[in-house]
């Protein structure tokens, strides 16, 4: 069959994904893909629930045909066979167990499509004592000791508020699938991709593990403290929870930021250079807290940053949303949606030949695009839908409920 | 020392390099500390050739930031710079002169892909026009990662991680609520962006492939920054909450609060629970002997579950007692199926059978620094190893790069 020319624009509209990922990591990936213009064709179960009213799917999902249909039923399973052999990209990140159940594991995919792409993205790998364990973001991280080398002090870890695991594994996996690709350009044959999430902040905490590794390093932990850089915290703000980050990271910025600060205590020459500031930092950061308590944390940045000193406000979503940088490089989409009215969402960060972004779509709604898929891709008939939608193995979007929510 | 006459083994892996995806590319790098050279690293490990032009006489500035290995030459032996250039070649040029920058655009002239980090300040400084180099090589992909980016309020601002983390949103996220944000521990924005920056640079190689045009990528670290949240803006303008930070409870706010992605202590350490959705729930309580807190009105939602999260800690924490961190992991993630994780430090990362099982730590011996091991990827492929090889010497590699040119 053959494959029919995708108009989306972008460097990457040549490529077809077939993304049956969940969850955070794995959208993320294929959203990147698809921002790019890869036609992405999300397979999602057609009894699951969408969480439409969180704005989740718009987040993650824009940018992507949404197909509805069983895999645990055999037509079902047929039909993402077909699928994968026109497809360029398999992804999925459930249990190891979920795929060989469907009997969907890369050997039956690779029989379909010598040249496919699959890559897996469970929590610990597809191989080893703890293949089959889950794991999400927060518990990546803690596997491989991220919250110990965060906190206010050693006695306790703290994680991060960010999931960490999933967005590390979301961008290695991009980036081992188009080097994937690469090869089979180059070469021919496909390639599996086990990704392993909690393998991914180890990656992104290299220099840890190197010390360690050699003389048993283990870095003191102490609120935002460096070794190498004093005055290095976080200063409460006026208002409610604002706060400012001050690094100074060399002694000409010290100097500036005495000279804004303007205060005697500060004028001493015991805090010229790094050593003295670190053997008296709380006193330095006693003066700072003081003086920034009533001060606006934005102003203060602003400020600060014209002296060169490195600053910046900590900025909560809503200071985000309106942040005025951001603004002015045009980061943020807005999706309008019948039920809620429109919504900002970020861009995409990674630069080059984007899908313009006056033609980004936001997310489809479940089998919103399941006959387009069968018909258009598959070819099949509207009968062979209907017989499909009355077994229940496909679902188009008129089955089902709030279809109101339609683009 | 003359440091051509170090003839070591630099890769540890026998990996058939022409055989990689980005054979023959042609890589060089300027841009210094971890966000530029952790992709070229990227790049270097699935087989390009990546130059990394150093400056005389300190290089990259990394060389001067910890932690440091044992070794008699301290710029060999930082941990940060030996894990951020693995695989590359060092050549020292000094680009901030005449004949330095002509030296350069010659080797820029015959590459694939140039990876800086020039400011918009350093631009300026040193009259470096954007097509500097693209003007002369039009299938060059130039990839300029700096904090803000080159255009914008901000594009003048200095940033440190701690900076970066806290204008885009992170940093306010992280630690207890109502006490000073924390940072993620040592330079993630940078990993991140780096991540980011590979993909980035892969995408416009599989354009160019097509095209034959290279491109001009100009990339922001608060850009990367704000496409890696996973709820903050959802819970904002959906459900106008602004997501705080909640020390070791993580989903405690908003639409999506529910119990227990927490932290808690045990007989010998701590372990992280990642249980969000329903299923997990009444396993958990299974697993508890409480199946009564299915039908307790106090537990019925997961709003009411998530305010309640003191008393369940308490449940949760007696269940654990008498057991170790391991049997914990063990239990609640083969016999209840729950995301867990033991809280392991960086020693015990090292030594973990799973970790060790996907060969995500190598060891690699250095000339000056010693051996160590590096984490490598949190991929593995079926059709290809990626490269394994130590950082270079300053230096190293100038006079086999330039040859007689420079005399």
């Amino acid at each position: 069959m053959s494959k029919p020319e995708y108009t989306g624009g972008g460097s990457l509209s040549d490529l077809r994904v077939l993304d049956l990922t969940r969850v955070w990591a794995g959208p993320l990936a294929t959203r990147i893909l698809g921002d790019f213009g890869a036609q992405i064709i999300r397979i999602v179960d057609p009894r699951s629930l969408m969480p439409r009213a969180s704005g989740y799917d718009n987040k993650l999902s824009r940018n992507k045909l949404n197909m509805a249909v069983r895999l645990d039923k055999d037509a079902g399973r047929q039909i993402l066979l077909e699928l994968a052999s026109i497809s360029d990209v398999v992804i999925e990140n459930f249990r190891p167990r979920v795929m060989r159940n469907l009997r969907l594991s890369y050997d039956e995919i690779k029989a379909v499509n010598s040249e496919i792409v699959m890559c897996s993205m469970p929590g610990f790998g597809l191989e080893g004592p703890y293949s089959e364990y889950p794991a999400y973001g927060t518990t990546a991280e803690a596997f491989v000791a991220m919250p110990w080398l965060i906190g206010y002090d050693q006695s306790a870890p703290m994680p991060t508020g960010i999931a960490y695991g999933d967005p590390i594994s979301g961008l290695n996996t991009v980036g081992a699938l188009l080097a994937s690709l690469r090869k089979r350009n180059m070469t021919g044959g496909g390639q599996f991709i086990d990704v392993a999430l909690v393998a991914g902040p180890a990656t992104t905490t290299g220099e840890f593990f190197v010390a360690n590794s050699a003389d048993g390093y283990e870095p003191e932990v102490r609120c935002n403290r460096q070794p190498d850089q004093a005055p290095h915290s976080a200063y409460k703000a006026a208002g409610d929870d604002n706060w400012i980050a001050i690094a100074v990271t060399s002694d000409e910025e010290w100097n500036s930021l005495c000279a804004i600060v303007d205060d005697e205590s500060l004028c001493d020459a015991r805090f010229s250079d790094l050593e003295g500031r670190k053997h008296h930092e709380d006193a330095i950061d006693n003066v700072i807290s003081e003086w920034v308590k009533p001060r606006d944390a934005e102003e203060l940045t602003a400020l600060l940053q014209e002296a060169g000193v490195p600053a910046g406000r900590v900025a909560n979503s809503r200071q985000l949303l309106d942040d005025r940088h951001l603004a002015a490089r045009d980061f943020y989409v807005e999706f309008d949606e019948p039920e809620v009215g429109p919504k900002p969402y970020e861009g995409q960060s990674i630069p080059g030949n984007h899908v313009d972004k006056s033609r980004w779509q936001r997310a489809h709604q479940m089998g919103q695009d399941s006959r387009h898929v069968l018909v258009d891709l598959l070819g099949y008939s509207n009968d062979d839908c209907d017989a499909l939608a009355s077994e229940e193995t496909v679902a188009f979007s008129h089955d089902m409920p709030n279809s109101a929510a339609g683009a | 020392m003359n440091r051509d006459s170090i003839s070591d083994q630099p890769t540890n892996n026998n990996v058939d390099v022409e055989n990689l995806p980005l054979y023959g590319v042609d890589v060089v790098e300027v841009a210094q500390g971890v966000a530029g050279p952790f992709c070229g690293r990227f790049l270097a490990a699935l087989g390009a050739n990546v130059v990394k032009i150093e400056r005389p006489p300190l290089g990259d500035w990394s060389r001067e930031v910890g932690p440091f290995l044992p070794g008699d030459v301290r710029s060999e032996c930082s941990a940060l710079y030996l894990y951020n250039n693995m695989g590359k070649k060092s050549v020292l040029v000094n680009w901030e002169t005449k004949a330095g920058m002509d030296e350069l655009a010659t080797l820029v002239s015959n590459a694939d892909v140039l990876i800086e980090d020039w400011d918009r300040a350093y631009r300026e400084e040193q009259r470096l026009s954007t097509d500097r180099f693209t003007s002369q090589n039009p299938e060059l992909i130039e990839i300029c990662a700096t904090p803000f980016g080159l255009t914008g309020p901000y594009s003048l601002w200095k940033s440190t991680p701690m900076v970066q983390l806290a204008l885009g949103g992170f940093l306010y996220l992280t630690g207890d609520n109502a006490e000073e944000p924390l940072m993620l521990p040592g330079r993630q924005p940078d990993y991140l962006t780096g991540l980011n920056a590979h993909i980035a640079v892969q995408i416009a190689l599989w354009e160019r492939a097509r095209s034959g045009k290279g491109q001009f990528l100009e990339m922001s670290m608060l850009e990367t920054l704000g496409t890696l949240h996973q709820f903050t803006f959802l819970m904002e303008t959906y459900s106008g909450v602004t997501r705080t930070r909640n020390g070791r409870e993580w989903n405690k706010q908003g639409p999506f609060a529910s119990y227990g992605i927490t932290t808690l202590p045990c007989d010998d350490g701590w372990v992280c629970f990642g249980i969000s959705a329903e299923d997990q729930w009444e396993r958990m309580c299974a697993m508890l002997g409480r199946e009564d807190l299915l039908t307790d009105p106090e537990y019925d939602t997961r709003q009411k579950r998530s305010e309640n999260s003191a008393t369940l800690d308490r449940m949760v924490i007696d269940w654990m007692k008498g057991k170790t961190r391991q049997e914990v992991f063990r239990e609640t993630s083969e016999v209840w199926l729950l995301p867990t994780a033991p809280v392991l430090n960086l020693h015990e990362v090292l030594g973990d059978p799973q970790l060790t099982r996907r060969n995500l730590f190598q060891p690699l011996s250095h000339p000056v620094a010693g051996d160590a091991q590096y984490p490598t990827f949190p991929f593995s492929m079926s059709e290809f190893n990626t490269v394994v090889a130590r950082a270079p010497l300053l230096g190293e590699h100038t006079s086999e790069v330039l040859g007689g040119e420079l005399e």
